[in-house]
């Protein structure tokens, strides 16, 4: 009987609460993988061929427990696409789209459950396929995430286990498109009365827009999946050419058009809902409205309709023709402009604010910081010439992982953070939040700022032993002191794992729906803990989503307005403010 | 060079020098965004705190969207347009502008065959065509002039690889099926070395290549003797040595 609710309730739920925390759980263990993974990597690169600690002897038997440069290339392989596929994504898009967009539209549901629980199936089944691939005999991918053929085709990558890893990237494709189907759906068609489009929060636009460029975008990765597929099991050739090649062959650049036609919108991908969770953040924390906000939301558009448009810059050195070289040089740098809009806002948001240092604002002003930093450096990448040089070093792995990597991971805490009361009717201790916060971020700006010294000295990336070149050489200490924040850096999700286990084994129940203060719907309309259905009736929307004014104190003793809440009606407890 | 290893590779090139200039200028640039920013968001936390009444704000109007869309347009426009007429007016355009370097007076033409985990590097030798008995050929090693402009023409037979010359600041990508070109004008004799900077396979960072650069003269009697002793060796059954292509300019 209990095991039959915990089932039901749990397992086969289609409630969108149940399923944004299924993908919760689903995207941190892989999150744990993938860091694991990375700490393979960078110990390998502060310690060439000695031999892993603790795990080494277990992991790698044939080598005498340290990583061989076969081992090293499926390393770096499965962990970007971990990352990217079935951790980042999972979290950020899979976990808080889920939870919060229906909440914050005043909508009962996705507009279609079941598929929402299907979505999440699916992305089970992409990570155990992905799992799958570490059996094989030859063992798992290990062609780079970016898969360029010839080398993942079976003319260097033989063995089933790149092709069940590319299979998990098509699967894992079926589960994105769907659910962003449903996320596209769910707000176009959900929205409570008076829900406007600019009265929607930016949470839910960084969401909404993150869809469209999924629902876009991932299906032409599943076309060059496909074909990659084909290529290397029915003896197609469209991405064969060379030696390997029977009557010509096909065109193995033809695959990179596919691929970052899909895998430059992807760091947009992950980066859209970041900005949204952080917009929503600052003007919550700073008790004031966000700065500008319909240009923030033109901006997050801009940078939506110019992602698709800006890929080419993979491929500076790969060949293209001049004319497109500078074409795409032009719109890569346009792009820019968008963003540091976006940020302008932020910071005009905080200026002369209120600004509460509660644990979701420090992890936003984290995103801030790094998202400035990564963004800025994409700036020198972005021209032609410049790029030449930095292209396929250690700089490009340093910038890219300020974005994807520190931006979307402190955005996912941020998130994390704001939304665990909803979510589980509980509080984290804000002294260890703090702890997490502050070693995070000074250790993500150590690791990554010394790749990117590394790269800017020359160091290429994907080098099992960089200390071949003799140029490389003098780079051990650095690549080392690298490592050392890095190893702190995984060290300190400590924190962050005992924090969550502490807050279920004996932390505080959150009996306040509406801790933080704040006028949108998911906290002000719908208790906590959010029953099945969320809203007793469905809200009647009155206005924008920061509603923040100092004078209504006199008269309310708060700040903010609810979103549906009547002005006339207004009392100081109307809106689930204890 | 510091305690740290961190620093740019000798350059080597005339265009090595010119783009450390616009790195490290496009550097300061960005660096000076980033700290004003910073600056503004710390004095934003210290001064605009807790205790601190939140300013009066519709948050939403013309003039604000004005202000913040001309800043960012400002800083970065600028920026983004330097950076832009820079990289329009590279010198040399070495991946660009191919055909116009192969007019130059005295100069050298190499192809560059990259494949599991070596480079193979041909010279046309003295009767200057490619394909005949007197080509001079390298392993992992390639050997130009000083002052003299070198145009490579690059492929590959199997994977992609990536010819990489830290020290000349250039980069392109080898692909089968395909041959792509780079130029550059080496100014500083010595040797450098040459990476391979796609991932091409298990042994992709062991790919390492020299550049010698000499004096012109060095190079005359490099390339005659090779040739010479080619013409020696030639062996027109060796198949698998016969693997250059038409020169690009004759095609
Ligand atoms: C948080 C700690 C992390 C550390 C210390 C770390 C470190 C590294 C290292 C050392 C490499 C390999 C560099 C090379 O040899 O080429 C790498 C590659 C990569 N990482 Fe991370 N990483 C982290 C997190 C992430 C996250 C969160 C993401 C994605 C959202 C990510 C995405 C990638 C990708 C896409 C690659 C490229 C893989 C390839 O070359 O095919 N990383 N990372
Ligand atoms: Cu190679
Ligand atoms: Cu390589």
């Amino acid at each position: 009987m209990i095991a039959g609710s915990f089932f039901s309730r749990y397992i086969v739920s289609t409630d969108h609460k149940t399923v944004g925390k299924q993908y919760l759980w689903a995207g941190l263990v892989f999150l744990a993988l993938g860091g694991f993974l990375a700490m393979l990597l960078r110990w390998q690169l502060a310690f060439p061929g000695a031999r892993v600690p603790l795990v080494g002897g277990l992991l790698f038997p044939e080598s005498g427990g340290a990583l061989s440069p076969d081992v090293y290339a499926k390393v770096f392989t499965t962990h970007g696409l971990v990352m990217i596929f079935f951790a980042i994504t999972p979290v950020l898009i899979g976990a808080f789209g889920n939870f919060v967009v229906p909440l914050q539209i005043g909508a009962r549901d996705m507009a279609f459950p079941r598929l929402n629980a299907a979505s999440f199936w699916i992305l089970v089944a992409s990570q155990l396929l992905a799992l799958a691939s570490f059996l094989a005999p030859l063992g798992t991918a290990s062609a780079g995430w970016t898969s360029y053929p010839p080398l993942s085709t079976n003319v260097g990558t033989p063995g089933w286990g790149q092709s069940v890893m590319v299979l998990a990237l098509l699967v894992n494709g079926f589960s994105t498109v769907l659910g962003g189907v449903n996320l596209i759906t769910t707000v176009i068609r959900l929205r409570a009365p008076g829900m406007g489009w600019l009265r929607l929060p930016a949470t839910t636009w960084g969401m909404f827009l993150t869809s469209i460029l999924n629902v876009t975008f991932v299906p032409v990765l599943g076309s060059a999946a496909l074909l990659l597929l084909l290529d290397r099991h029915l003896g197609t050739q469209f991405f064969i050419a060379g030696a390997s090649a029977r009557a010509g062959g096909g065109d193995p650049i033809a695959y990179q058009h596919l691929f970052w036609i899909f895998g430059h919108p992807e760091v947009y991908i992950l980066i859209l809902p970041a900005w949204g969770v952080v917009t929503d953040i600052v003007s919550f924390f700073s008790r004031k409205p966000a700065f500008a906000y319909p240009l923030t939301v033109g901006a997050m558009i801009a940078v939506t309709a110019l992602s698709g448009l800006v890929y080419g810059h993979h491929m500076f050195v790969a060949g293209l023709g001049p004319m497109l070289g500078q074409a795409f040089m032009a719109l890569t740098l346009v792009i820019s402009i968008p963003s540091a809009v976006i940020a302008l806002n932020w910071l005009q948001t905080i200026w002369r604010g209120s600004v509460r240092l509660d644990s979701p604002m420090l992890y936003a002003l984290g995103v801030i910081i790094v998202f400035g930093m990564g963004g800025l450096t994409g700036v020198l990448l972005g021209d032609l010439s410049l790029d030449v040089y930095l292209h396929d070093t250690m700089f490009v792995v340093g910038h890219f992982h300020l974005i994807m990597a520190s931006a979307t991971f402190l955005a996912s805490f941020a998130a994390i953070h704001f939304w665990f009361p909803k979510l589980f009717a509980r509080r984290l201790d804000e002294n260890l939040a703090r702890a997490h916060f502050s070693s995070s971020l000074v250790l993500l700006i150590l690791v990554f700022g010394g790749q990117m010294l590394a790269g800017y000295s020359g160091q290429p990336r994907r080098l099992f032993d960089p200390y071949q070149y003799e140029f490389l050489k003098p780079l051990l200490p650095l690549n080392r002191w690298t490592s050392y924040a890095a190893f702190a850096l995984a060290t300190a999700q400590l924190l962050f794992v005992w924090n969550v286990v502490r807050a279920f084994w004996r932390g505080a129940r959150e009996t306040d729906p509406n801790p933080w203060r704040v006028g949108t719907l998911e906290w002000t309309c719908a208790p906590t803990p959010v029953p099945v259905e969320n809203f007793a009736e469905v809200p009647q929307v009155q206005r924008g989503p920061h509603a923040f004014d100092a004078a209504l104190q006199a008269s309310l003793g708060r700040d903010f307005l609810g979103q549906a809440e009547l002005v006339s009606e207004a009392k100081p407890q109307s809106v689930g403010v204890k | 060079m510091n305690a740290l290893g961190v620093g740019l590779p000798p350059d080597a090139s005339i265009d090595a020098g010119r783009l450390d200039v616009v790195l490290h200028d496009a550097l300061f640039a960005v660096s000076a965004i980033f700290l004003g920013c910073l600056a503004v968001l710390l004095v934003a936390l210290v001064r605009h705190g807790r205790r601190h009444t939140a300013a009066a704000e519709s948050g939403a109007t013309a003039g604000k969207m004005l202000r913040s869309a001309g800043v960012a347009l400002g800083l970065l426009g600028i920026v983004d347009g330097a950076l832009f007429v820079n990289a329009l007016r590279h010198p040399t355009g070495a991946l660009a502008d191919f055909a116009e370097a192969d007019k130059l007076p005295g100069v050298v033409r190499i192809e560059l065959n990259a494949h599991q985990w070596a480079w193979d590097a041909r010279y046309a030798g003295a009767d200057g065509v490619f394909g005949t008995a007197d080509d001079v050929t390298s392993l992992n090693r390639i050997v130009v002039p000083e002052g003299a402009p070198v145009l490579v023409e690059l492929a590959a037979t199997d994977v992609i690889h990536s010819f990489f010359v830290p020290a000349l600041r250039l980069k392109r990508d080898a692909v089968p099926g395909r041959i792509g070109t780079v130029s550059f004008t080496a100014t500083t004799t010595g040797t450098f070395e040459i990476a391979c900077a796609q991932l091409c396979g298990v042994n992709h960072y062991k790919m390492r290549g020299e550049l010698e650069v000499v004096s012109p003269s060095e190079y005359a009697t490099w390339l005659a003797r090779g040739s010479d002793l080619a013409t020696r060796g030639y062996d027109p059954d060796d198949k698998s040595a016969h693997w250059a292509w038409p020169w690009m300019a004759a095609r």
